[in-house]
């Protein structure tokens, strides 16, 4: 569905994209993870043909995107990272625009979106909360049913109620046989819903793996109050246990992958609180180059 | 009004913008053309003027100064009208498409199955709609005050004066509209088209002073449409040569613009 080989994309001295191999599967749903800067939205440009490949290809349905660009877009829906809107337009005035310059798009179907998101389209786009507009942008990548749909951040400015919405849109046209790259800085955005994840670093796509390999590595920080002496040396024990500090009666560390066995060890020793949260993609790319440290 | 095209979205976006022009461009008119019962009556106006010296006078078609057509060309058509349809046409051009750049709206727009080509060639009829519709005010007011005042201009020559104008409009936002799409930077387009407007102008006024830059004052496009007085007895193919530039300066954008990275 996309396929690039060795995309390369340089602005001046700066190398955005270098030498991406990306593979998106027909209806699978793809998370592009990767800090911020990595250059998931250049290579998100590149896809749309909105700019140049400095080398290597980019290609979607088999078509080169930059050369077929017109044709491509008639199936692609596309929301942009940072959604800018016209702020004199209503959203039903900016959506009926789009409407008429997408075409395909089936009566009723903006309306289906606009409810799904209790959107108020009779206000000026300009005046709208940040999550507003965001969820104006989500409408109108979806609006024409396409067969693959590009969302840049697509969660950014949401609650997390409407989070839950756009999931399950997003399950709904993988459903229906869509195919959906979605980017994120977060893994946690991506993780209920994508069945593949590429992590970008530096221009460089680093790690492919599907969810569940990937969270056999994922790192969490862990803090666990107990009401009687830490267990440290059976903690420290715990496979996947890393980074083990001991203050007082709370235990600080590091866990990669099942929190199984950690909690069938602390269990014993009385556990009175744990705070648990998600380890940064700049851990959790640490956690695929280091050797665990017991 | 439905948003059924970019066309048609790039009018609604400037009707608040057109709507604001008119009236100005209108009063101006009114204003001017008032005024000029008791210019006409001026007792020893010719002495005035021939005291002027001739470049000058050639430049503001002083000579004809006390008839309806010569008094206007003097007082707006020569400088104040010009410059207005200037303004008007090289912030259109330059706000349509590098504006929309720099806001960041243009990416939508480009994602759907709509060409930059086209993208680019409906702003286009946009901006010369809007430029024509300022050109139409000006004529129906010179018009009117012409009638109410007894002028004495023909219909004939208040809409090769109202042409004129408009084709200076039009050149010149095409050419903000092109070095915009080229470039992506609206500071840029307002720039260039700005510059060479200026470049126009010296030209044309150095071509009534010095005789050497004379054979050069053709190509200024102030030549083309202030020459001999806009509000003139017979046509002349300045306006279509003026349009033709812009039309030329949009074609060799087209190329760079779908080459080009958007927004980088």
């Amino acid at each position: 569905m996309v396929r690039t080989r060795g995309l390369t994309k340089r602005f001046g001295a700066t190398l955005a994209v270098d030498r991406l191999d990306l593979d998106v599967a027909p209806g699978s749903v793809f998370g592009f993870l990767g800090p911020n800067g990595a250059g998931k939205t250049t290579t998100i440009r590149l896809l749309l043909g909105l700019q140049r490949p400095s080398e290597g290809t980019a290609e979607i349905f088999g078509l080169d995107c930059t050369r077929a660009r017109e044709q491509i877009h008639r199936h692609v829906g596309y929301l942009p990272g940072d959604f800018a809107v016209y702020p004199h337009l209503t959203g039903a005035q900016y959506l009926a625009f789009l409407t008429a310059l997408r075409g395909g798009v089936a009566p009723g179907a903006v309306e289906g979106l606009v409810d799904r998101f209790e959107l108020d389209v009779t206000r000026h786009l300009g005046t709208l909360s940040r999550g507003n507009r965001q969820k104006v942008g989500l409408v109108q990548a979806f609006m024409h049913e396409p067969e693959l749909l590009v969302l840049d951040e697509p969660t950014s400015g949401l609650d997390p109620l409407m989070q839950q919405r756009f999931r399950e849109l997003v399950a709904a046209a993988r459903d229906r046989g869509a195919t959906v790259l979605l980017s994120s800085h977060v893994l946690g955005e991506v993780e209920e819903i994508a069945d593949t994840v590429g992590i970008l670093r530096a221009g460089r796509l680093v790690i492919v793996e599907n969810l569940e390999q990937l969270k056999e590595h994922a790192r969490r920080h862990v803090e666990i109050t107990f009401a009687r002496e830490v267990p440290t040396e059976n903690l420290r024990r715990v496979v996947g246990v890393h980074e083990l500090v001991v203050t007082g009666r709370t235990a600080r560390l590091v866990v990669a992958g099942s929190m199984d066995e950690l909690f069938r060890v602390a269990a014993p020793a009385g556990v009175e609180n744990v705070v648990a949260s998600e380890a940064s993609l700049e851990e959790i790319l640490l956690g695929y180059y280091s050797e665990p440290n017991r | 009004m439905k948003l059924s095209s970019i066309f048609a979205k790039s009018l609604f976006d400037q009707r608040r913008s057109f709507a604001g022009w008119s009236l100005g461009v209108g009063l101006l008119v009114i204003v001017m053309a008032a005024m000029w019962p008791s210019v006409r009556d001026m007792p020893g106006l010719d002495t005035f003027v021939q005291n002027y010296p001739a470049a000058l006078r050639k430049l503001f078609n002083l000579e004809t100064f006390r008839t309806g057509s010569g008094y206007l060309n003097t007082e707006l058509f020569s400088l104040m009208v010009p410059a207005l349809f200037l303004v008007f046409g090289i912030g259109h051009g330059a706000r349509l498409l590098a504006g929309e750049e720099e806001d960041r709206t243009l990416d939508v727009l480009l994602s759907t199955r709509c060409s930059r080509r086209r993208v680019l060639l409906e702003k286009a009829a946009g901006l010369v709609v809007v430029v024509i519709g300022l050109g139409l005010v000006l004529t129906v007011v010179t018009l009117i005050m012409g009638l109410v005042l007894g002028m004495g201009m023909t219909v004939g020559e208040v809409v090769r004066g109202g042409l004129a104008m408009a084709a200076l409009g039009i050149e010149f936002g095409l050419v903000a509209l092109a070095v915009g799409a080229a470039r992506g930077r609206r500071a840029v387009a307002i720039a260039v088209a700005t510059a060479l407007a200026i470049a126009g102008y010296v030209l044309y006024v150095l071509g009534q002073l010095i005789h050497a830059v004379e054979p050069w004052r053709g190509i200024s496009p102030f030549v083309q449409a202030l020459d001999r007085g806009p509000i003139r007895p017979s046509w002349s193919a300045g306006p279509a040569v003026m349009i033709l530039c812009g039309v030329v300066a949009l074609a060799i954008s087209i190329p760079v613009f779908e080459r080009r990275d958007i927004g980088s």
